[in-house]
């Protein structure tokens, strides 16, 4: 399950960002510190982010899923961020409409065939509006989890 | 005899995935069999040979002559059941 793998240390419950590239900067960095990305990862999602955005508008509530190629990943993970205000992202499959983003879902995809029921489980997560409103009211890491877990038991 | 649909994104990696898989599914529901054609969205054009059917999950705005539907709803969980249909009716009439 998604929340069995998510340890506190890469849940952030209040990140402070202003730009798309200083959320990656934020989030991806703490994906490098633990171990599951290369020094090369926040620039590769960067560059990745501006070429295909990942902004989500579920109902209302902005999400981002920002990934990157596979070289850039040492191990499969996720970190998410909470960001103290919106940020504004474009719109996956578009290059001009936007959407502003309070949860990040940071992805570092190593074998996608092989963690598909994983990636499933994210969507169904990042796809249910109720828990999205009720995990931007956390305000700690553990408070987080327990949402997703919760969540992931219900399905 | 099997139809191919590409599933293109912008590394082929996350979202592609899950599209693919939805559409795989889509056609398995509707006993129509399926080739899948996973790749970036840039890889798209060394791989029309034989392709119906295009679907991605990234801006793309090039005409490929193939029938293109948009797979976002497929990440996003908004309009799925529209895009279902739009891919099954090129799939129907191909």
């Amino acid at each position: 399950m998604v929340w069995e793998e998510l340890s506190a240390a890469r849940v952030v419950p209040s990140l402070e960002a202003s730009t798309m590239e200083e959320v990656m900067e934020g989030l991806g960095t703490v994906m490098i510190d633990r171990g599951y990305a290369k020094d090369t990862y926040v620039d590769a999602l960067v560059e990745r982010e501006r070429a295909f955005p990942t902004g989500l508008d579920i109902n209302g509530v902005g999400v981002a899923i920002p990934h990157t190629d596979v070289s850039h990943v040492i191990k499969e993970g996720m970190a998410i961020g909470k960001l103290n205000k919106p940020v504004r992202f474009t719109l996956m499959g578009t290059d001009d409409e936007t959407t502003d983003v309070s949860l990040v879902f940071m992805l570092s995809v190593k074998d996608p065939q092989g963690h598909l029921v994983q990636l499933q489980r994210i969507l169904e997560i990042i796809q249910d509006n109720e828990v999205l409103k009720r995990l931007m009211s956390c305000d700690n890491a553990a408070a987080i989890i327990d949402v997703i877990k919760e969540k992931e038991q219900s399905l | 005899m099997s139809k191919k649909v590409i599933v293109a994104c912008g590394g082929a990696v996350a979202t592609s995935t899950i599209a693919a898989n939805k559409v795989q599914e889509l056609g398995k529901a509707n006993g129509i069999p399926i080739e899948i054609c996973q790749c970036r969205i840039s890889e798209i054009p060394s791989n029309l040979d034989e392709a119906v059917l295009i679907v991605t999950t990234g801006k793309c705005k090039r005409d490929f002559g193939v029938p293109l539907v948009t797979g976002m709803p497929f990440i996003s969980g908004v309009g799925v059941e529209k895009t279902e249909r739009a891919i099954l009716d090129v799939l129907n009439a191909s």
